[in-house]
């Protein structure tokens, strides 16, 4: 009955299919294919069949089963957490995928980016399912791995290479801290199961809080919490628009969910957890804002922006933790799936515009903030679908954002605690703060005449703007009617709020 | 004071990820930045093997210590390799010209 298990071909799948698309698409090439776009093909091909698996899982989630895969000593358990983030990390990749066809089409490497892409999927959900500690952290480490690779992708581009540089090392710090945090915690439980080691830890003892210290900096390199954030815009504006987009919109939530389980596991310590959390929500809401509005390149600015929007998520999942208001859980997770969505728009539609403007021109220049200036005249789609993801992040009412938003400040205000309620004011005024740079470039796209950059620009591809408006609606019906998914974010609140014991 | 076999372990972690960090703030080569990245790699590895030795479970702590070897080898190539490209296309290894990217 191995084989009729939905959970195994979820995971063979990406993980048997990631070599054979590179071999293949080399094989292609070397054979003369005319234009090999096979590779393409095959990971788009790979991704959909995923859904069917998926669906199936969900399911069975989704009625509070936890469906469970075994492989020797290896436990893949899929709960509520697990099932959000691999839904979302499935849903861009699919897009990311399409939308790439075109763009990295005339690239040299072709094979490699969507081996990469589909590997990468593959990975951040089983960093999803993991269930024990050294299991999430050779997840962990595998998506540090191929986003290494795809962040480097132009490896000709000066800039490129010093964003890998600079992500490889910081995050191989932060992965050693990891890996001591986790030799701590072995020695002291002697076990490595999450479930298990809550029970074993005798609650305080002085080395699991250190093995707490290495967890929240091993981690927080990747989800970007502030003072360890600097890799972040580097790599987000020096990597191919779509894998910009997979960063943002599920690597770096996907590096929060890792600091959620090995934070769960030390659930003992309670309160303290919820205001280092806090205090981290602060910081990154503070310095994303503040960075992005004195940025002029798109790419830049929408990464800094992203440094804010796990502000916002550490804000709903502190006051769920530590002051009781489960709803704030779930508005973070929600927030994490809509800020995947529209995320992944921004930095899909900015790509559209960086590829007319200048990648088939042969250029690898940035975009700044002054190229756009009328691109709605000739880019109408693409316009429109930068507006509806830059004004769905500043949090404006009829879109996804403002939903999971306020639904994150619903939950910080049940709390009944004046702190939490200040600083809900406090996320609220920056996300006025975040539209100071939001709304002039919406301005600048519909308002300025066009330059002479966009007037020299290239059609826009069909592929690049069937994804726009797919991913437009996403975002504009998210915004209609939230309760599309309501389970899936409230059973990952209660997967999370179990893992902590509440 | 008795100098335990644990003990002398967990000196020599320190010691590497001491070494590790300390080389990783002064050197500027890129080439030493991956060699420093490795000490501080293997000073993690003692550490999950002492661990597996103190919890008594050694074969887990070993077992651990040799997916290390493996994930820190892989890092150790891709650093190595984008050093290659960094020679190739900057055209230096000193990590203080690695800085276009600002603000």
């Amino acid at each position: 009955m191995m084989f009729a298990s939905p959970f195994l071909w979820l995971m063979m799948i990406p993980l048997a299919g990631f070599p054979l698309i590179y071999l293949i698409g080399r094989a292609g090439k070397r054979l003369g294919a005319s234009k090999a776009s096979i590779s393409f093909w095959m990971a788009l091909l790979a991704l959909l069949v995923m859904v069917l698996p998926l669906y199936q899982l969900g399911g069975q989630v989704l009625a509070g089963q936890m469906p469970v895969l075994r492989l020797n000593a290896i436990t893949l358990r899929m709960d509520g957490v697990g099932l959000l983030l691999s839904g979302t990390v499935l849903a861009l990749a699919i897009a990311v995928t399409l939308f790439s066809y075109r763009y990295v089409g005339s690239e040299e490497g072709e094979e490699k980016y969507y081996a990469l892409l589909l590997a990468m999927s593959g990975v951040i959900i089983g960093l999803g399912c993991a269930a024990d500690l050294f299991n999430l952290w050779v997840w962990f480490e595998a998506m540090a791995v191929t986003s290494y690779l795809l962040v480097a992708f132009y490896r000709n581009q000066p800039g490129a290479l010093e964003a890998g540089v600079k992500y490889v090392i910081q995050s191989a710090c932060g992965s050693v801290l990891v890996v001591l945090g986790i030799a701590l915690v072995f020695t002291h439980s002697r076990s490595l199961g999450l479930l298990q080691i809550p029970a074993k830890i005798a609650m305080p003892a002085p080395l699991v809080l250190v093995a707490g210290v290495f967890f929240v900096v091993g981690f927080g390199v990747k989800s970007a919490l502030v003072p360890l954030h600097t890799w972040l815009p580097d790599a987000h504006s020096q990597a191919p628009s779509g894998i910009s987009a997979m960063l943002s919109g599920v690597v770096i939530e996907a590096g929060l969910v890792a600091l959620l389980r090995s934070l769960g596991v030390l659930s003992g310590l309670g309160a303290p957890i919820a205001t280092l959390l806090l205090i981290f929500a602060v910081l990154n809401m503070l310095v994303g804002n503040l960075m992005a509005l004195r940025q002029t390149q798109i790419k830049r600015l929408l990464a800094f922006s992203s440094v804010s929007h796990i502000g916002y998520m550490l804000l709903g999942l502190a006051a769920a933790l530590g002051f009781g208001a489960a709803s704030g859980a779930g508005g973070s997770f929600f927030h994490i799936l809509t800020h995947a969505l529209m995320k992944g728009l921004a930095f899909l539609s900015a790509g559209l515009l960086l590829y007319c403007l200048r990648i088939a021109a042969g250029s690898h220049e940035p975009l700044t903030v002054d190229d756009l200036a009328g691109a709605a005249r000739r880019y109408p789609l693409a316009a429109f679908a930068f507006s509806v993801a830059v004004l769905g992040l500043g949090g404006l009412p009829p879109l996804a954002g403002f939903m999971s938003k306020w639904q994150i400040f619903v939950g910080g205000f049940q709390t009944q605690s004046p702190l939490l309620q200040w600083l809900v004011v406090f996320a609220a005024l920056n996300s006025v703060l975040s539209l100071g740079y939001y709304a002039p470039l919406v301005n600048r796209i519909y308002r300025k005449q066009p330059s002479d950059i966009v007037l020299a620009g290239k059609a826009a591809p069909f592929t690049m703007n069937l994804v726009l408006l797919v991913l437009s609606a996403a975002v504009v019906v998210l915004g209609f009617a939230p309760g599309l998914v309501n389970a899936l974010t409230e059973s990952a609140a209660v997967s999370l709020l179990s893992a902590f014991g509440l | 004071m008795q100098w335990s076999f644990p003990m002398i372990v967990i000196v020599v972690v320190l010691g590497l990820l001491g070494i590790g960090f300390y080389g990783l703030l002064i050197v500027r080569n890129l080439i030493k930045v991956v060699v420093a990245l490795q000490v501080l790699a293997k000073g993690a590895m003692l550490a999950l093997v002492l661990a597996g030795e103190l919890a008594g479970q050694i074969y887990i702590g070993d077992s651990m210590a040799i997916t290390l070897i493996v994930a820190d080898t892989i890092v150790a190539v891709i650093g190595l390799a984008l050093a290659v490209q960094v020679r190739r296309h900057i055209g230096s290894l000193d990590i203080g010209h690695l800085s276009k990217l600002r603000r």
